[in-house]
C-alpha cells in the first residue's frame, strides 16, 4: 500500500510520526491536567499546565526540524507541520488560560460548566489522538472527523449557556471581566482548534493516498 | 460510555399554570427542544413538553396557545435515570417506555435529559473510538 510505503519506511519519517504522537499525547495529558485542576480547585496543578505547554513547544521545534531536514516528499511537509502549528495553538490557549485561572476566581455559577467543557476538551482530544493513528494504518477517517463535529457542537451548546450566565457575573474592574471573558472564550476555543486540526488530518490523509 | 458524559445539562422549566404561549417563548429563546414541568410539590412530580407535544397538541388543532395551560400538554410520569447508567441500556429504555427523554439523577436531583439525539451521538463517539484504547 502507497500509504504504508509512505510513513513506515526511512527513519527521519518514523521519528516524525513518533514525535507527532508523542505531542499529541501530551496534549491529551494537559487537558485532563487542566480539567483536574479545574475540578480540585488546585492552582498548582494548573501551574503543570503551563509546564506542559513549554514542553510541548520543544516537541514542535524538534518536528519541524525534522521535516525540513528531509524528512517526507517536499510537498507532504508544510501540511505535516501546519497540523504540528494547530495542536500547538491548542497547547497555547490551555497555557493562556491556566495563567487566567490563576489570576481569578471562578464564579460557582459557572464552575460546573467550565469542569463540563474542559472534559469534553479531553475527550475530543483523545479521538483527535485516535483520527491521527487511524491515519497511520490507513483507515477512513469519516467516523473520527464526526465524532470530533459532534463533540464540538456539544461545547458549543455549552458555550451560549456559559456567556449568558457570565453576564450576570458582577465584575469590580475592567480587567477582572476580561479575564473572565477571555477564559470562557479559550476554554470553549480548543474544540474549535481540535476540529481544524482533524479537518487537516483528512487533508494529510489524502494528500497520502494520491501519492 | 456513561450517559452523564454527553446528557444535556442545560434543564429548563416552567410554572404549570404557564401558558404553552410562554413555553414556546421559552424554547425560541433559549433554542431549546423540550421543558420540565413542576406539576406539584411532591418529589419529583414533573412532566415535559417538548416542540411535538406543542405542535401536535395545541397548533395543529389551531388553538390559541395562550389559552392552554403548560400542565395540559405536558407528557407524564417521567422516567428517572441514574446518571451512571450506559447509554446502550438508555436507548434500550427508551424503546421500551417508547419516550424520547430520559431525566437524569445524581441520587434524586435531576442533573440532565437525554435525549434521542443525545443517544445517536454518543453511539456515533463509541462507534469512533472502537478498535483504540487510550
Amino acid at each position: 500500500m502507497i500509504f504504508d510505503k509512505v510513513l513506515s519506511h526511512g527513519k527521519k519519517e518514523q521519528k516524525v510520526i513518533e514525535n507527532i504522537q508523542r505531542h499529541i499525547k501530551l496534549l491529551c495529558y494537559a487537558c485532563d491536567l487542566f480539567k483536574r485542576a479545574l475540578e480540585q480547585h488546585d492552582r498548582n496543578l494548573m501551574r503543570k499546565v503551563i509546564d506542559l505547554e513549554r514542553e510541548g513547544d520543544s516537541i514542535r521545534r524538534e518536528i519541524i526540524s525534522s521535516v525540513y531536514k528531509g524528512a517526507f516528499l517536499p510537498y507532504l511537509r508544510p501540511d505535516l507541520c501546519k497540523f504540528v502549528e494547530i495542536v500547538d495553538h491548542i497547547f497555547d490557549l490551555l497555557e493562556d488560560n491556566a495563567y487566567h485561572y490563576i489570576d481569578i476566581e471562578l464564579p460557582e455559577q459557572i464552575d460546573d460548566e467550565c469542569i463540563r467543557v474542559a472534559f469534553l476538551n479531553l475527550r475530543i482530544c483523545e479521538i483527535l489522538m485516535i483520527t491521527f493513528k487511524a491515519m497511520l494504518k490507513g483507515e477512513d477517517l469519516r467516523e473520527k472527523t464526526l465524532a470530533i463535529r459532534i463533540y464540538e457542537k456539544k461545547i458549543d451548546d455549552i458555550k451560549m449557556n456559559l456567556i449568558r450566565e457570565v453576564r450576570k457575573v458582577r465584575v469590580d474592574t475592567f480587567w477582572e471581566g476580561k479575564i473572565l471573558s477571555d477564559f470562557i472564550s479559550y476554554l470553549t476555543m480548543i474544540s474549535d482548534v481540535i476540529e481544524d486540526a482533524s479537518d487537516h488530518l483528512q487533508i494529510i490523509n489524502l494528500s497520502y493516498q494520491i501519492t | 460510555m456513561k450517559v452523564q458524559e454527553f446528557m444535556t445539562t442545560r434543564i429548563e422549566f416552567i410554572n404549570a399554570d404557564g401558558s404553552v404561549y410562554e413555553v414556546i417563548e421559552k424554547m425560541v429563546d433559549k433554542r431549546i427542544r423540550s421543558l420540565l414541568v413542576k406539576l406539584s410539590e411532591k418529589d419529583n412530580d414533573y412532566g415535559v413538553i417538548t416542540a411535538r407535544d406543542v405542535v401536535f397538541k395545541v397548533m395543529a388543532k389551531s388553538i390559541d396557545p395562550k389559552n392552554v395551560k403548560a400542565r395540559e400538554i405536558a407528557s407524564n410520569p417521567l422516567v428517572y435515570i441514574d446518571q451512571d447508567m450506559d447509554f446502550n441500556e438508555a436507548a434500550t429504555l427508551m424503546k421500551k417506555a417508547n419516550i424520547s427523554r430520559l431525566i437524569v439523577c445524581d441520587d434524586k436531583k435531576i442533573v440532565g435529559v437525554v435525549a434521542m439525539m443525545d443517544v445517536m451521538s454518543a453511539a456515533l463517539i463509541k462507534r469512533a473510538r472502537r478498535d483504540y484504547d487510550l
